[in-house]
């Protein structure tokens, strides 16, 4: 029989990817891990492909124990991160043994914590994803005593007489500041507001609570529609900065509705989502302003950030005789 | 600029064409052509096309490819397309059960004061017409269609619902859509169709696509058990049905 992953204490925890392609045509947003990056180099330190199955843990603390031994790594936001007891870092790989409890509290700073495992797990999948879709009710937040069939077992690697950290593989970390900085670019319908678009990068906006993974409402001094007349629905991409009636500021998140009428003042890069994805309500946003040439260039650094911690990961793994997940 | 689109930078991963000096029914019918010459085309670090009513997103991953290519690549085909293309599949035509008003519908009775219009009149011209679908979108593969033909466009609801049911019948402006799931909305709701919307676990999840049409028809709260099985793709009519219609 597989061996399982128990959840002993819940939270808030769901099976994520890195969301569902391709079915934007259908009305279906992408979804999936709200830290992109955080959940690719969760993975990545597994061995695992970009795209398997992991946790995303919010906000509140998680527990989970397996049967088998097995070899895990947490990343995202800063949290105590411990293994039957012992603290151990985040963003490595972790050895975990049979019965031994990974236990991740106190997230701070950020919002969100994700938990790969070596050969990830068995997940269900809708439409090529199993990400949560909250409209259509799929993929419900784990709870305590659920169990998730692991798709390979790691045997033992810990040193047998120190329990120093075995991995020193540097993976690429993101800031986690108490005051966040997001980069944006213009928006389609930048012209549309006239002077008012430039308080956009004036003074800082406040995340509020109404704020999930379809979208941060934001409280600040907010641009002004300067122009009138009705927007035909259209698509508009994830990190659409839009200023419906009111006085707040909407930014669409992944699980955004894939088609809207507001006219866009902004558009959060590749790298700015990330960042979002961990802003925690209460916490203040200052938009900085970036050429297009410049939000590529941050995504394509970022990216081969990872693409060399796959190569050391790999070697590191051929050297330790760790078995590479195949087809995960 | 290639005469029929105008194309423009969405952020860092998307690009959106507009369709321009046509009219609603070729600039609909453009940005859809393109979108399946996308779709056919799979570029490399393409992943989603958002085809609407005049425009297209299109959305990719910018390590893997960048606007200039995207870009070229929609110019050119555009320019390929011309501003009258032909449409790539026979539509198809859906007709769909609905119980008017009462708890199904309840801004029946405000729609039809501020159209200056009887409850009868409403229900008789939104299931008088086919209605083509335009494009599918929130939430969840609506599907948006043209709305019938009212004297004048229907106003938004001061204030959206929080939670509208699955299968509710709605219209704004000159717009009408049927909500596939439930969820938040402020379009007013005439009536609800017992059909399950979308399949889950087809792909994809509509059985109607852009360019299919809707035909309402009445039904009586009491009748509503005998559709509730159906999923609307039993709804389709089949080809000689049609011919039967003219």
């Amino acid at each position: 029989m597989a061996d399982t992953l128990t959840i002993r204490t819940a939270g808030i925890v769901t099976v994520q990817d890195l969301g569902r392609v391709g079915r934007s045509r259908y009305g279906l947003p992408a979804n999936g891990a709200a830290d992109q990056h955080s959940a690719r180099v969760a993975n990545v330190l597994c061995g695992n492909d970009d795209r398997a199955p992991l946790l995303e843990i919010t906000a509140l603390d998680f527990a989970c124990v397996p049967s088998g031994d097995i070899l895990v790594a947490v990343t995202g936001a800063p949290a105590e991160v411990s293994v039957g007891g012992v603290v151990r870092p985040q963003w490595e790989p972790l050895p975990v043994r049979a019965g031994e409890t990974i236990r991740v509290t106190g997230i701070n700073r950020g919002l969100r914590v994700y938990l790969a495992v070596l050969g990830s797990f068995e997940a269900e999948h809708l439409q090529g994803s199993c990400a949560p879709d909250t409209i259509l009710g799929f993929g419900p937040p784990l709870r305590a005593g659920d169990e998730l069939a692991l798709r390979t077992a790691c045997p033992p690697i810990d040193h047998p007489f120190s329990r120093i950290p075995l991995f020193r593989l540097k993976a690429p970390v993101p800031p986690f500041p108490t005051s966040w900085t997001i980069d944006v670019t213009d928006g389609p319908d930048r012209a549309e507001f006239g002077d008012t678009g430039r308080r956009l990068f004036d003074a800082p906006f406040t995340v509020t609570p109404r704020s999930n993974h379809i979208g941060l409402r934001l409280q600040g001094a907010v641009p002004r529609r300067v122009t009138q007349g009705e927007v035909l629905s259209r698509g508009v991409p994830i990190g659409a900065v839009e200023v419906p009636a009111g006085d707040e500021l909407l930014v669409l998140h992944r699980g955004r509705g894939v088609t809207a009428g507001y006219p866009v003042l902004a558009v959060v890069t590749a790298t700015g989502l990330s960042a979002l994805g961990q802003v925690r309500p209460g916490q203040t946003i200052r938009f900085r302003h970036r050429t297009l040439d410049q939000a590529i260039t941050a995504h394509r650094a970022q990216r081969q950030a990872i693409d060399a911690l796959r190569t050391r990961v790999r070697t590191t793994f051929e050297a330790l005789r760790i078995r590479a997940p195949a087809g995960v | 600029m290639t005469g029929n689109v105008i194309i423009a930078d969405c952020g860092d991963s998307a690009l959106v064409a507009k369709a321009v000096g046509l009219d609603a029914e070729p600039a609909w019918r453009l940005v859809h052509a393109l979108a399946d010459v996308l779709n056919a085309l799979q570029l490399t670090g393409v992943h989603d096309v958002v085809p609407t009513y005049d425009a297209l997103l299109v959305e990719f991953d910018c390590a893997a490819t960048d606007h200039a290519t995207v870009r070229r690549v929609l110019a050119h085909e555009a320019a390929r397309l011309g501003p009258h293309p032909a449409p790539t599949t026979p539509p198809r035509r859906f007709v769909v059960p609905v119980v008017y008003g009462g708890g199904y519908g309840p801004d029946l009775p405000e729609v039809a004061a501020q159209l200056g219009l009887s409850e009868g009149e409403i229900i008789a011209l939104h299931s008088g017409t086919d209605l083509t679908v335009r494009c599918l979108g929130a939430p969840a593969g609506a599907p948006m269609t043209d709305g019938p033909p009212f004297p004048k466009p229907v106003p938004r609801l001061a204030s959206p619902r929080t939670r509208v049911d699955a299968g509710s019948v709605a219209v704004a402006g000159r717009q009408a859509v049927i909500c596939p799931m439930p969820s938040p909305g402020g379009w007013p709701l005439l009536g609800r169709t017992p059909v399950r919307v979308l399949d889950l676990h087809s792909d994809p999840i509509t059985a109607y696509r852009p360019g299919d049409t809707f035909r309402f028809r009445p039904i009586e709260p009491q009748q509503w058990d005998e559709f509730a099985d159906l999923a609307l793709g039993d709804c389709a009519e089949t080809p000689d049905l049609v011919v039967g219609h003219g």
